[in-house]
């Protein structure tokens, strides 16, 4: 990764947490919005491998943590980096994903996320369950949809270029 | 030098990055388990030094833009008031907000700082917010926060300049309510950092639509800020308390302004905060 590449992640990274805290809200239904961050971990993960992915996460949840209760620091900054590296670790191993397989890819992670997120912070069987079906479930495929987008257009984008 | 870069460099990227994920996962375990007081120190030191910044200059140039919004506005409407009699109905609101304000600080006999919230959880649960009002502008740790409709939370963390507001829904909050029309105490948390709920008394009859306000127990908030409506009543553990899902006055993804009371814990509630 060349400095004008890490350049353009990081730039990619400060938009992503704006969208996240402005558009998110707007496209909420019921409640219920997509996940921006989890889709640029995605992204960036299989762009860049597992390396990348991991510091990319860590930087990501360890952001996320810092606007969350203190006594759940370091519980999304473990859940990305554990996201960031399993899907770069997947991208390595498969060589190159197409667009159903990526969009696949950012639903798992979604999903692992979520699990580590919740069993780290320790909430109870209950909660986690509520969590479960009237977030986790329908944000999973609200990101899905907006993940698949962004993937298409992207890789649309590259074709073209 | 640079060969001893280029090392550290190549060590994390080699062999699928085990290295680097190893390294970030052993720093987010140390985090996770460290103590209460080294990882507030934690928190406060990256908002202080790098988010606050950043998020205050994205919120001056939202404030620029608005400003250029209001004076074009303004322009118009000099233009609409040269023609028409009656006040403009930005003036009447700004007054009627500002009726509210002066009843809230005559109820409660506190002085009252006003606060701009600069930036939020960009994560999915909204728990903390941060208000460009710190110790320099007489904020201090644990001060109740409102708004014009209602409770929002108190100050987890007062800094100079800033500070951190715990909301409602964080579900290391708790705070004792009243209901307005039966007056029974009750007991608000958020378990899932999403919803409110209320465990209060079942004998006291407590229906949906019920209004809940600040007991004034617990010693932190005064007595009577309004917290929300209850929403639904459901079945507790025990017979003998009902679970109540509460809808707050205070939507609180959409706040921009709000208030900071500048009352300090009773003492006794001080020293147990110390401890």
């Amino acid at each position: 990764m060349n400095n004008y590449k890490w350049f353009m992640t990081l730039l990619l990274f400060v938009v992503v947490f704006v969208l996240q805290t402005t558009v998110s809200e707007w496209l909420q239904i019921l409640g219920i919005g997509p996940d921006f961050v989890v889709i640029f971990i995605v992204s960036v993960a299989i762009r860049f491998g597992p390396a990348t992915g991991c510091f990319w996460g860590f930087l990501a949840g360890f952001t996320q943590d810092v606007y969350a209760p203190v006594e759940w620091l370091g519980a999304n900054t473990i859940a990305m980096t554990i996201v960031g590296f399993a899907v770069g670790l997947l991208e390595e191993r498969f060589l190159t994903l197409n667009l159903p397989a990526k969009i696949g890819v950012l639903g798992l992670a979604f999903f692992v996320n979520d699990m580590f997120y919740f069993l780290i912070t320790g909430l109870e069987k209950d909660v986690v369950t509520n969590l479960f079906i009237t977030r986790t479930l329908p944000e999973f495929a609200y990101t899905m949809i907006i993940g698949g987008i962004a993937f298409y257009l992207s890789s649309g984008k590259k074709t073209n270029v | 030098m640079l060969r001893a870069f280029r090392f550290i460099i190549e060590l994390f990227t080699e062999r699928h990055g085990v290295v680097a994920f190893a390294f970030f996962l052993v720093l987010g375990i140390l985090m996770r388990e460290a103590p209460t007081a080294v990882r507030e120190s934690i928190v406060s030191s990256a908002l202080s030094t790098v988010f606050y910044p950043v998020q205050l200059f994205a919120s001056s140039i939202n404030d620029f833009k608005s400003l250029q919004a209001e004076n074009d506005h303004l322009k118009e409407e000099n233009a609409r008031l040269r023609q028409e009699t009656y006040h403009a109905s930005e003036g009447l609101q700004e007054l009627a907000r500002l009726h509210t304000l002066v009843r809230f600080d005559d109820k409660w006999d506190f002085p009252i700082v006003t606060a701009r919230v600069v930036g939020h959880n960009p994560g999915r649960f909204l728990t903390t917010l941060v208000i460009n009002r710190g110790t320099h502008h007489g904020v201090k740790d644990n001060m109740p926060v409102f708004s014009m409709n209602g409770l929002v939370g108190k100050i987890s963390k007062a800094m100079m300049t800033h500070s951190r507001v715990q909301l409602l829904t964080d579900p290391n909050l708790k705070l004792s309510v009243l209901e307005r029309r039966t007056r029974v105490v009750g007991f608000l948390e958020s378990m899932d950092g999403r919803l409110l709920s209320a465990l209060i008394p079942s004998h006291a009859g407590v229906a949906e639509g019920d209004t809940l306000i600040t007991s004034g127990l617990g010693g932190i908030f005064p007595k009577g800020i309004p917290v929300g409506t209850v929403h639904k009543v459901r079945k507790a553990d025990l017979d003998v308390m009902s679970l109540m899902d509460v809808e707050p006055f205070q939507e609180f993804s959409t706040l921009e302004e709000l208030f900071v009371m500048q009352k300090e814990p009773e003492w006794i509630i001080q020293e147990l905060l110390n401890e």
